[in-house]
């Protein structure tokens, strides 16, 4: 007798446990984003970029110190996005060219032919670059979206050990998809170059006026289309100053009352704006976001440490643009691979439809017990609810997400932890047909079918595993429910039923019968 | 109450019908895939374009369809969703490289915004074209904004009014019946000014998904690696349990159950998407359950019958014994997932149907497939043994004097039950 209330009072924590774990079930139960609306995207890095940018620099590091060296060439151009060409060397200075790259370009490796000299970036090299790209580009990302405030995103790099260059990016509860797909993929590149000329409507007709020649240190940019800056600049190629100088953007107001972007910066960055702007006053300065001229106001003053970008924004736009700039900019650019967007009212209408189904199905199965097993069966529905509210806890203990396969999951539990009830009866059944007392034939019933429960629940489990190791979220959250639903179901039916068919012949005076 | 007692059935007398049966359904599927050019595979595994849009009023298929042959998307497929509401899906595919394609895959958003353009009325052109915003098509920032615009920079109000318009769309399958519903006083905008600048339309983006061609085939990869390990893995494990024979006879069964649900997903239409493997692989998890407790009470039933009963007797008695159980379960398995059909909702209707088709056939598998195998390898290894015997004892015969050898030859004609083979067909390792 005080075994058996041990035994109770074992039970009672448990579920007194995991009814603690779940309550309150809207708070404690995390919703996948197809049930809660939101987004669910796949993207990739361009990290070709990233390596572009490296040999860029290459490019102009090769020319300076050709040029210290006393080395003559044509040009230096980059090819593909890996390697570093220089045009028409003097031959007869190979060994300062071996001297040059031997001292600057060590993650390079040489060749020459042709009068032609070919920098190629060292593969191992190229590979720590693609990878701190993805990895910045997660940074920035995740900068981005917790400042935008999403709650509980998750943003993970993809592939085995996080090695591919795809970022996983879910976003539970996000209305505006529109818009937090810009604000991630923004490059948000910030460059303030001085203008030389333009606006000129056309590439050519600005060319034509250097004799189609771009001037040495200068190129050209396309201005924003559709407002007064519109047209091509020729601006200076080295920039003032650039998005990493920044501290600080904010949304303000320009002198108009019209959104803008302020800005504040850093205090080596205000050394070198204040130097730019001193020097150039009367000048123009192109504000160029993302390789497009925003604005390209006058300087009239020296300034130091702040600044102001006008563009024609609306409220929210300036408000992502000061975000993003805010984040930093992207290493490279980024290229959406999968995107599932799910309304708010179809995962408010998932969740009707899955309660629905659970409800039916709970009722359904309790009856038909009630009605096969008699007693017993009552017996079968309090392991069943008690199964339901351990899942429920386990799922919010494990943080787990209860998406719309994982209601179905829930559901089929229910059908499969009435399994583990019915093989149980009906092995006593057997055995009480065999003229076992009911002591023995209750004892005997739960032992043998033990072994069988657990064989063919364990085979479920292997291919739960098998749907949680190569599914995706949904999935995911369908083999999780399953999992804990089974395992649950053990001990429910298992440890749960038998503690109340030895409360109930205690209770009893002489147990001759057992309604089942 | 009690359904199943102390029952004799033969099941394993009509096993040769169950595999035609089997042979006939599978078969059927087959042809089914020829005639429609192979399974409808959802973008998860293809690549492509899905939009899920709901409608204000009821939409003849045929006139949307008409009017989005107006807009080149390449092959795409108009299926209207039961349940409440006028639901429509639109789905098309991703070709690959085609510029379009590119673009499409660039920015989904734009697709869903071009199929809805597409799919406008004359009114809703009417309206748009004054520059009027389609509150039932804009995101809840714009729609704040727009009041912002109008209630003279009250941020608090807007964000308010925003997301009561949210609650209501919410509500009612996402979208807004009248103009009147938006909260205006609440805004601080007055109606007419609303009226002036937004306009109800009757449609609403319930959900969007693109999936890149390389994406649906990574995925098409590891949904088959999932099912390939899974089959392997219980294999594996039945084999440890069992003998190796159970465990091919437990998994060829799972095969079976695999094929005659896609055999139905095709008869029906359904679509290939992970859910459906996800479904498909549980009934693997569920027919195997099934066919272990029979193989379990066969291990029984071999250590207290020994080989004194005909294989096939043995068999049958244990599906017997096991009978009420199996139904039982399958009933109760039955009316989850068929209440899932009922009431589950039109986006996992594809997953109840599988799972649906494969709890019956899980069970019908179990009887008719792993335990009628199991009976012919027995039967098959007892004639060998008999087989083998002959031979010996003819070889004897011919051994001793020739004349006698036609007597000799009747021997084997006796009863089964008589000739015991020597060796014990082992059923697994004792516990």
């Amino acid at each position: 007798m005080k075994n058996l209330y041990a035994k109770l009072g074992f039970i009672v924590a448990v579920v007194a446990l995991f009814t603690f774990f779940a309550l309150p079930v809207k708070e404690k139960i995390k919703l996948g984003l197809d049930l809660k609306g939101g987004m669910h995207l796949v993207l990739k890095v361009q990290t070709d970029d990233a390596i572009k940018i490296v040999t860029d620099q290459a490019v102009l590091q090769m020319e300076e110190e050709m040029k210290k060296a006393g080395v003559k060439y044509d040009r230096v151009d980059r090819s593909g996005y890996d390697k570093v060409v220089v045009n028409n060397y003097d031959l007869e200075k190979e060994r300062d060219m071996e001297t040059i790259v031997k001292e600057n370009f060590s993650d390079w490796t040489s060749s020459s032919s042709n009068g032609k000299y070919v920098l190629t970036i060292k593969p191992n090299v190229a590979l720590q670059i693609r990878d701190q790209a993805v990895e910045q580009a997660k940074e920035t990302i995740r900068n981005r979206i917790d400042q935008f405030g999403v709650s509980e995103p998750v943003i993970q790099r993809q592939g085995i050990g996080g090695t591919s260059d795809s970022l996983l990016v879910q976003l539970p509860g996000v209305e505006d998809p529109q818009r937090v797909k810009n604000l991630i993929r923004n490059t948000a590149v910030l460059e303030l170059k001085l203008v030389q000329d333009g606006p000129v409507g056309t590439k050519e007709a600005l060319l034509s006026k250097y004799n189609n020649v771009i001037p040495e240190g200068t190129e050209i940019v396309r201005g924003s289309a559709g407002r007064e800056e519109q047209g091509f600049y020729l601006v200076k190629k080295v920039s003032a100053i650039t998005g990493a100088d920044l501290k600080d953007a904010s949304v303000g107001k320009d002198e108009y009352g019209s959104p803008a972007v302020n800005f504040r910066l850093k205090s080596e960055g205000s050394r070198k704006f204040y130097k730019v702007t001193s020097e150039n006053q009367g000048q123009r300065l192109a504000i160029i976001l993302d390789g497009i001229v925003e604005s390209a106001p006058s300087i009239n003053a020296a300034i130091s440490d702040s600044g102001i970008i006008q563009g024609h924004f609306t409220y929210d736009q300036a408000k992502d643009l000061s975000l993003t700039l805010r984040s930093g900019s992207l290493p490279a650019s980024i290229l959406y691979m999968e995107e599932r967007t799910i309304g708010p009212s179809l995962g408010a209408d998932s969740i009707r439809t899955g309660l629905r189904a659970m409800v039916a199905a709970l009722l359904l199965v309790i009856i038909f017990m009630l009605v096969y097993y008699k007693v017993s069966g009552l017996n079968a529905v309090v392991a069943l609810i008690l199964n339901t509210i351990i899942t429920m806890g386990a799922l919010a203990y494990f943080r787990a997400t209860l998406t719309l396969p994982g209601i179905a999951g829930l559901i089929l539990s229910i059908g499969m932890a009435v399994d583990a009830n019915v093989l149980i009866f009906e092995r006593i059944r057997e055995d009480l047909r065999a003229g076992k007392s009911v002591k023995s034939a209750i004892d005997d019933g739960f032992k043998k079918a033990f072994v069988t429960i657990f064989d063919s629940n364990l085979t479920t489990v292997i291919s739960a595993i098998f749907l949680f190791q190569f599914g995706s979220g949904p999935i995911k959250g369908f083999a999780v429910t399953l999992i804990i639903g089974i395992a649950a179901s053990m001990f429910t039916a298992c440890y749960v039923s038998k503690v109340i068919f030895e409360l109930d012949m205690s209770l009893r005076k002489k147990v001759n019968t057992l309604s089942i | 109450m009690e359904f199943f007692k102390d029952t004799h059935y033969k099941f394993l007398k009509i096993k040769y019908w169950a595999f035609a049966l089997s042979f006939l359904i599978i078969a059927g599927g087959v042809v089914s895939l020829i005639v429609k050019g192979g399974f409808r595979m959802g973008v998860d595994f293809q690549g492509g374009t899905l939009v899920q849009l709901s409608f204000s009023q009821e939409t003849p298929i045929n006139q949307l369809r008409d009017k989005l042959g107006n807009l080149d998307l390449g092959s795409s497929t108009i299926q209207k969703m039961g349940g409440k509401g006028h639901e429509y899906v639109i789905r098309t595919q991703a070709t690959g490289s085609s510029k379009q394609a590119v673009e499409s895959m660039d920015n989904p958003g734009e697709v869903a915004q071009k199929i809805v353009d597409v799919l406008r009325d004359d009114e809703e052109k009417r309206q748009i074209a004054a520059g009027k915003l389609d509150l039932n098509l804009a995101e809840p920032s714009v729609v704040k904004n727009l009041l912002l615009s109008l209630n003279g920079g009250d941020e608090a109000k807007a964000a308010a009014a925003a997301e009561k318009v949210l609650e209501i769309k919410k509500g009612n399958s996402g979208l807004l019946k009248t103009i009147d519903q938006v909260p205006v006083s609440l805004a601080g905008v007055s109606m007419s000014k609303l009226r002036e600048k937004a306009f109800i339309g009757r449609t609403a983006i319930q959900r969007t998904e693109v999936v890149g061609s390389q994406v649906g085939k990574d995925l098409r990869r590891r949904a088959t690696l999932a099912t390939i390990w899974a089959l392997a893995g219980m294999m594996i494990y039945i084999a440890c349990r069992f003998q190796i024979v159970y465990g091919i006879a437990a998994v060829l069964p799972l095969a079976h159950d695999v094929l005659v649900t896609l055999a139905f997903i095709s008869f029906f239409n359904y679509e290939i998407s992970l859910t459906v493997i996800a479904a498909l692989l549980t009934i693997v998890g569920y027919s195997v359950n099934d066919t272990i407790v029979i193989f379990d009470r066969i291990r029984d039933n071999i250590k207290k019958y020994g080989t004194k009963m005909d294989f096939e007797d043995m068999l049958n008695l244990s599906i017997n014994e096991t009978l009420s159980r199996t139904i039982i379960t399958a009933l109760t398995v039955f009316m989850t997932v068929l209440c899932l059909y009922l009431f589950g909702g039109e986006v996992i209707k594809d997953f109840s149907f599988t799972m649906l088709v494969g709890v019956i056939s899980g069970s019908y598998s179990t009887i008719y497939q792993s335990c009628a195998w199991v009976g012919i390898w027995e039967k098959h290894k007892q004639k060998r043994k008999e087989k083998a015997k002959l031979e010996a004892a003819q070889k004897m015969a011919s051994e001793k004097t020739l004349p006698k050898k036609a007597e000799e030859a009747v021997a084997p004609v006796a009863p089964k039950a008589e000739a015991k083979p020597k060796a014990k067909p082992k059923a697994g390792k004792k516990k």
